[in-house]
């Protein structure tokens, strides 16, 4: 079934980049400045050209403002949010995760007890009370989610740096007077990638879904900024009168999670050694 | 097993437990499914008491939940714009005295008497009490004597003329009680009203039930649940399926929809709240005149009124609504032009524009979120850039917000009938630190009114202290809104313009 797990790849792969090229190039795709308020024109159902006065192809918002043009902003904040809460929680995971598993001992109990306090909330629930003692902000956001993110990529690091510095090319490589810091990032670190790489993009998708989640409390990014958590926000007063404005920033979120658990999925068929003996 | 000595065998212990059961589940569920009965009213309210003292507050809502239990000397008849007693039989203004004479025959929920002692103690509670945040009304309050049972003297600083006005939604609480539980009181409230108090969750239900030894008309009511559901779509779903019987805010989006529903009805009511953009004239950029000139020049209230009211509501143009006592027809609002605002931010030293932030509670004010949006959109076609914050009211009006002096820049409603009680509780040196507003012509001014008896004559230094804050303008006048309301069609209600919903004056349909 190789074909099937490619595929899963490339679709996953295909949504992700249609994605960053709306963020990229968002000026240039948008129909409409995404702040622009026509209140005259406000909740008008999707519209296609030639249709009415401008066309609106998802409609406009409450106030006027074209959702399409939103939407394409919002991915911005989407994978601005997603990847960099990804990379940096990835790099304190890792980190903390190598040392704890390197040296073991007390490294190893201080920084054990230290994800054990985290993984003790409820991942949502630490970021909603982050971004209450810190308040609402894009940096805010990103360092909430990373707070609440980098225990996963910890623990699965020491896993795997525990069981690779008993492997034989480790041992070799401090046997012919490698340092510690030169083994760690020569050849126990790279190692850990495959499984790293496979937790990312699981974390990504649900970062994404925590970034909408928060921004729906009005925890998220200031509201002048559009997201999709905050379109769903704002349109559920609505959802008996202009269901649109609900539908389809709703409808972003999941083809984006899906894609990226697609991608996350076929990575790890191909990565994961268990899986790759059943070929 | 199930020998002749067992009381009861399996079946019948299944059957008996079964039975329990459904008894034990029955009642929290009844509670639900028969909100609509004869005996209990539910409402579903946007804000609820944050504390069960009475006095840490200053919402008109949440005087509409006290009064159930206390009741205050004065309530005003907004049919004929002028005050009635409640507790109080007769007032008299006599230069820097004030005297009531109490009704006899009055009791509170724990036995004892109403008398003059006890309005002396809750005015000191009022005036004391750290979290009181109702204690700017009687600072110029030096003395109380109580020669009798039944009479309390109130001596001001200076005369006072607008002093019933300070006393409407001041209420009684019992001093026996206070002397009996000390700290503890609030936990066991007793007033005078026509409720008395059950319990009360933090967040969740306040449940009150009946006075049946009420001085007054008995209400029908017999008991009344009070439940904070901050979320619009949530109060409407609520109604919709039977959870509450009277809800408060209805988007006016879903005028529509609850008009044409079965059970329900839309009760909807010009409201005495004037909403507006208040400027603290002590933080910057608020401080230059020229800026706040700007904001006025940036904002079109009609705008809000017809796309996001769907044209409920009542633009103010100048600085107080026409149907207010101490209005100026020859006051008029800034007019809608973005173009000056502009040149007078530029006079104010920003050419290039200005940043500011704007505050907000969403659930408080109805569609506060996207009214801010709109201000913002307008403002920046003046050349000033808004970032909105929003806020949880209790954050928002609490010593960190509103009324620390903490927040620059404002939407907020209040609502009055006279002028003075807007301009005093904002605009007058020293009263609270909303604004931060000091001019002493206008204080000069305020206190004139204040001491003025004569009604015709206070009214017309009112209309000169309003030409002052006109020029000053530490705010940006909006709009009055229809107070719009949803409740079940057995319910006969009429909704007050203040914003108080009293389960006394509602009668169930059988």
């Amino acid at each position: 079934m190789a074909g099937a797990r490619y595929l899963k790849i490339w679709v996953g792969g295909a949504i992700l980049l249609t994605l960053l090229v709306c963020g990229l190039a968002a000026p240039y795709l948008a129909p409409y400045d995404p702040q622009e308020q026509v209140l005259e024109h406000r909740l008008r159902p999707p519209t296609f050209a030639g249709q009415g006065p401008g066309p609106h192809w998802l409609g406009t918002d409450n106030l006027g403002r074209d959702i399409l043009s939103r939407i394409i902003y919002g991915s911005r904040i989407s994978l601005l949010v997603g990847a960099t809460t990804v990379i940096l929680a990835g790099l304190l995971g890792c980190l903390l995760g190598a040392l704890a598993g390197y040296f073991g001992n007390l490294t190893d109990e201080i920084i054990s007890k230290i994800t054990e306090i985290f993984l003790a909330f409820p991942f949502l629930l630490l970021a909603i009370a982050l971004m209450a003692f810190l308040g609402q902000g894009l940096v805010n956001l990103i360092v909430a989610l990373m707070m609440s993110r980098w225990v996963q990529y910890c623990r699965v690091v020491r896993g795997e740096v525990l069981s690779l510095k008993e492997r034989d090319f480790v041992v070799a490589a401090r046997a012919l007077g490698g340092r510690d810091l030169y083994v760690l990032v020569r050849h126990v670190v790279p190692n850990t990638l495959a499984s790293v790489t496979v937790i990312a993009t699981f974390a990504m998708a649900i970062v994404i879904i925590a970034e909408a989640s928060l921004s729906f409390l009005g925890l998220g990014v200031p509201t002048h900024i559009p997201t999709w958590g905050s379109m769903l926000s704002e349109g559920r007063v609505y959802m008996y009168r202009a269901p649109w404005l609900t539908i389809f920033p709703g409808f972003a979120i999941f083809v984006t999670v899906f894609g990226i658990n697609l991608l996350g999925d076929g990575l790890r068929d191909i990565l994961d050694p268990k899986l790759r003996g059943r070929r | 097993m199930g020998g002749k000595s067992s009381a009861i065998n399996r079946r019948e212990f299944l059957k008996r437990g079964a039975l329990g059961l459904g008894a034990l589940a029955a009642s929290p569920l009844a509670r639900k499914s028969w909100a609509a009965s004869k005996d209990r009213v539910t409402i579903l309210h946007g804000i609820g008491p944050d504390s069960l003292n009475p006095y840490a507050h200053s919402a008109s809502p949440t005087y509409g939940i006290w009064q159930h239990i206390y009741e205050p000397l004065v309530e005003v008849d907004y049919a004929r714009k002028e005050f009635y007693g409640v507790l109080a039989e007769s007032w008299e203004f006599q230069g820097k005295k004030w005297v009531f004479r109490l009704k006899k025959g009055i009791r509170f929920h724990n036995g004892a008497p109403l008398t003059s002692k006890d309005v002396v103690f809750s005015i000191n509670r009022m005036k004391n009490d750290k979290a009181s945040l109702q204690r700017s009304n009687f600072r110029d309050v030096v003395e109380m004597q109580t020669p009798d049972d039944h009479t309390v003297i109130i001596t001001t600083k200076t005369p006072k003329a607008v002093f019933l006005d300070r006393l409407h939604n001041r209420f009684m609480m019992s001093k026996a009680a206070a002397d009996k539980y000390g700290d503890q009181v609030d936990q066991h409230p007793a007033g005078t009203g026509p409720y008395k108090f059950v319990s009360w969750e933090r967040g969740g239900n306040l449940v009150m039930t009946r006075n049946d030894d009420y001085w007054g008309p008995k209400a029908e009511i017999k008991e009344v649940v009070y439940r904070k559901v901050g979320e619009d779509a949530a109060r409407v779903a609520g109604l919709l399926a039977g959870q509450g019987d009277v809800i408060n805010n209805v988007p006016v989006d879903e005028i529509p929809r609850l008009g044409s529903h079965p059970r329900v009805r839309v009760e909807k009511v010009a409201g005495l709240r004037m909403y507006f953009l208040a400027m603290n004239v002590t933080l910057k950029p608020f401080d230059n005149k020229f800026v706040r000139q700007a904001v006025n020049y940036c904002i079109d209230p009609q705008a809000i009124i017809k796309y996001i009211y769907d044209g409920n509501g009542y633009m103010v143009d100048g600085p107080v609504p026409s149907h207010v006592i101490g209005h100026n027809p020859n006051l008029k609002r800034y007019p809608n032009d973005p173009k000056k605002a502009r040149e007078l931010l530029a006079k104010a030293g920003f050419s290039n524009g200005v940043e500011v932030k704007l505050y907000f509670s969403p659930d408080r004010y109805p569609k506060a979120r996207e009214i801010c949006q709109v201000i913002a959109d307008q403002l920046l076609k003046g050349g000033i850039k808004t970032e909105l914050v929003s806020q949880e009211f209790v954050i928002f009006w609490g010593k960190d917000g509103v009324n620390g002096g903490k927040l620059p820049f404002y939407y907020v409603g209040r609502p009055f009938i006279d002028t003075d009680t807007l301009y005093d509780q904002y605009f007058q040196s020293g009263v609270t630190r909303r604004i931060g507003y000091s001019n002493p012509e206008f204080d000069r001014l305020m206190k004139e009114q204040q001491a003025t008896g004569d009604q015709k004559k206070r009214v017309a230094i009112l209309q000169e202290t309003g030409r002052i804050l006109m020029e000053d303008v530490p705010f940006v006048p909006l709009y009055n809104l229809a107070e719009v309301y949803g409740a079940a069609r057995n319910i006969v209600w009429k909704a007050r313009p203040d914003e108080k919903i009293l389960t006394s004056e509602m009668k169930i349909k059988s």
